[in-house]
C-alpha cells in the first residue's frame, strides 16, 4: 500500500486575491506540495500578444506572500504556472521579480527555480516546414506568414519541466505557460501514483474550489492514495459531492469524457465518484491513454492595430427606431471621406448596438429594438495605426452624433455621450493567430530550467 | 410542455479554448435529466439550427453521472478578434432558455 500523499491547490488564478481562512486551513493539514495557477488563455490575446502584466500590485504580492509562507512553514515545495496570465518570459520575469522583494523582506531563503515557456520562431518554423504542426481543433492551418506576424509564442509545458525542476533541487518552481495539472500532477507522478488518477485530480483542483457545492474560489486538496484519489474543499461550508466533482470534467471544456494533455488522454469514461463522508468524494476509474507523439500545444497572437472608442446612450424613440439606417449612412459618408487618403482595409469600423444583437450577434434571436426605450451604441474602430483609428473614430462619431433621419424632431444630437472625450483611445489590439500542436521529442528541452538562491 | 430554463438549474457558456465555445446544462435529479434527454430537445441538428453552424461543427454529450448535457460548438469567430463579441463566451446561452421539453 503506498502512503497518501496530499497535494493543495492554493488558487485558480493567483494574484486575484486567495481567501485565507481556506488557504490557512489547508497548509494546517501539512500538505506534501502546494501548486497554483496563475494563468489562462481566457482573458484573450492582449495579454498574450502584448507581453504585459495583467496581474500586479497589492493583489499578486499578498497572494505570493501567502503561498510562499505556506510552503515555508510546511517544507513542501510550491510550484506555479502560468505567470502573469499568459505566461510570457517579460510576466514570468514580472512574477519573479515579486517573489525575490517578498522572501527578502520576509526573510526566507530558497531555493528557486524558473522556467520560461516562450518558444522561438525559428523552433516553429523548422516544424512547420517539416509539416508536422497541426491545428488544435477547428483552426486553420499555421502559415510561415501567420507565424512571422505572432509578436508572442508560447507552449503550454507538461509535468516533466516541473518534475526536472525539483529532482535540482527546486522548493519553489515558478513556470511561464503550463497546462493547468502540471503543477499539482509532477510530484505525485515522480512518486509513482496512477497517471489516469493523478491526472485527473490535478484537473480538478486546479480551479481550487470550483469542482464543489456551491463552488467557490477556496483552497482545495486532493489526496492521493492506491488506486484512488480523494477531493475535498478547504472551506468548510462547500461539499464536494459525486455530481459538482463528475460536473466539473464539464467546465470549459469541449469534451466532457476526454481531456487531452501533452503525451496522452485522461479518459473519464469509466470515471466512479463515491461520497465517503460529508464534504469528500472518493474517485477511481480513470485511465491515462498515451498518445503516439508528445505534443505541446502553441498559443500565439498577432498585433493588428489600435483601438478607439466612442460611446454613449440613445434616449429618442425615433432615432431608436432610425439606428441601424443611420449607422449604415454613417459607414458610407466614412468611406467616402476618406477616399485617397485612408485604404478602407486599414481600419474596421463595428457599430456594437446593445439593446439590439451586440452580444448575440446573427444569433439573436429577436434582434428588434421595438420594445426598447433606452439603446447603447458602441463605435468600436480598429485602425493600422493609432492616427488612422482616430481619425476614423472622430469622423464616424461626428456624423452618427448628427446626421438626419427621416421624421427627426431633435436637430441638435442623436447620442448622448458620457464622457469628454467622447473619443476614446483603446489602445493596442492583439489577436490569436497560433493555437497549434507541435511535437516534443524530449518534453523538457523547450522549457530551460533556471536555478538561483533567492531571499534569506 | 416546459421550457429548459424552468427545469434545468444550471444553463451555462463559456469558451473551450479561443475556437470553441461550450454551453452546459445541469439538473438538479435523475428525472429531470431523463426527461430532457428523452425529448432528444438538444441534439446536434437542433443546436446547429439554433447556433447557426454547420451540423459537423456541433458535438453534444450526454453526462448521466453529473446529470447533464453538454454541446460544443466551434465559434463562429475567435475569442478576442475584432469580430468577437463576448471575450468569455459567457453570454451566449440565453438562446437555449425558451427551448420546449416535453
Amino acid at each position: 500500500m503506498k502512503p497518501e500523499m496530499k497535494i493543495l491547490a492554493a488558487s485558480g488564478q493567483l494574484g486575484y486575491g486567495i481567501p485565507e481562512e481556506a488557504f490557512r486551513r489547508g497548509v494546517a493539514r501539512q500538505p506534501d506540495v502546494i501548486g497554483a495557477d496563475m494563468g489562462s488563455i481566457d482573458p484573450g490575446p492582449y495579454c498574450l500578444g502584448s507581453g504585459e502584466m495583467v496581474v500586479a500590485g497589492e493583489g499578486l504580492r499578498r497572494d505570493l506572500r501567502m503561498v510562499l509562507e505556506g510552503a515555508k512553514e510546511t517544507g513542501a515545495p510550491l510550484l506555479m504556472g502560468s505567470a502573469g496570465t499568459a505566461g510570457r518570459r517579460s510576466q514570468l520575469d514580472g512574477v519573479v521579480e515579486v517573489v525575490e522583494s517578498v522572501a527578502k523582506e520576509r526573510g526566507i531563503k530558497l531555493r528557486l527555480a524558473t522556467i520560461p515557456a516562450d518558444i522561438p520562431k525559428e523552433v516553429v518554423r523548422k516544424h512547420l516546414r517539416a509539416g508536422d504542426i497541426e491545428p488544435c481543433g477547428t483552426v486553420p492551418a499555421l502559415t510561415e506568414e501567420e507565424l512571422d506576424r505572432a509578436t508572442g509564442i508560447v507552449a503550454q509545458m507538461g509535468v516533466e519541466p516541473f518534475q526536472r525542476a525539483i529532482e535540482m533541487g527546486a522548493e519553489v518552481v515558478i513556470a511561464g505557460r503550463a497546462c493547468d495539472t502540471s503543477m499539482f500532477a509532477a510530484i505525485p507522478l515522480m512518486k509513482g501514483y496512477d497517471k489516469g488518477l493523478t491526472m485527473h485530480m490535478a484537473k480538478l483542483i486546479e480551479c481550487a474550489s470550483a469542482c464543489a457545492d456551491p463552488g467557490g474560489r477556496d483552497a482545495s486538496m486532493g489526496v492521493m492514495g492506491d488506486g484512488y484519489f480523494v477531493v475535498e474543499s478547504m472551506h468548510p461550508r462547500q461539499r464536494c459531492t459525486p455530481v459538482s466533482v463528475a460536473a466539473h470534467a464539464l467546465y470549459e471544456q469541449s469534451d466532457p469524457f476526454q481531456l487531452e494533455e501533452p503525451g496522452g488522454i485522461i479518459d473519464l469514461a469509466e470515471s466512479r465518484y463515491e461520497q465517503i463522508d460529508e464534504r469528500r468524494v472518493r474517485v477511481t476509474g480513470s485511465v491515462w491513454r498515451p498518445s503516439s507523439r508528445y505534443c505541446v500545444k502553441l498559443e500565439g497572437a498577432r498585433h493588428t492595430g489600435f483601438r478607439y472608442l466612442a460611446m454613449g446612450g440613445i434616449r429618442d424613440p425615433r432615432m431608436i427606431a432610425a439606428t441601424d439606417s443611420v449607422a449604415e449612412e454613417t459607414r458610407q459618408i466614412v468611406s467616402r471621406t476618406f477616399v485617397g487618403s485612408i485604404d478602407p482595409s486599414d481600419y474596421t469600423l463595428t457599430f456594437r448596438i446593445y439593446g439590439k444583437d451586440a452580444v448575440l450577434g446573427p444569433v439573436e434571436p429577436t434582434p428588434s429594438m421595438a420594445q426598447a426605450h433606452e439603446i447603447f451604441v458602441l463605435i468600436d474602430v480598429v485602425g493600422r495605426t493609432e492616427l488612422i483609428a482616430k481619425s476614423v473614430c472622430g469622423v464616424a462619431k461626428q456624423f452618427f452624433l448628427h446626421l438626419r433621419y427621416p421624421g427627426i424632431l431633435c436637430t441638435s444630437g442623436n447620442i448622448a455621450h458620457p464622457f469628454s472625450p467622447d473619443v476614446l483611445a483603446a489602445g493596442a489590439v492583439y489577436e490569436f493567430n497560433i493555437y497549434h500542436l507541435m511535437p516534443a521529442g524530449d518534453p523538457c528541452a523547450l522549457f530551460p530550467i533556471q536555478m538561483r538562491t533567492i531571499g534569506g | 410542455m416546459a421550457r429548459l430554463d424552468e427545469i434545468a438549474i444550471v444553463i451555462r457558456s463559456k469558451n473551450a479554448g479561443p475556437f470553441c465555445l461550450t454551453l452546459d446544462v445541469l439538473f438538479a435529479d435523475e428525472a429531470s435529466y431523463r426527461r430532457v434527454v428523452a425529448a432528444q430537445a438538444i441534439t446536434a441538428e437542433k443546436m446547429a439550427a439554433l447556433y447557426r453552424q454547420p451540423i459537423g461543427n456541433v458535438q453534444v454529450y450526454h453526462h448521466p453521472i453529473a446529470l447533464a448535457m453538454k454541446v460544443s460548438i466551434v465559434r463562429s469567430v475567435p475569442a478576442g478578434s475584432l469580430a468577437d463579441t463576448d471575450l468569455y463566451g459567457a453570454q451566449q446561452h440565453v438562446p437555449l432558455y425558451p427551448i420546449e421539453i416535453a
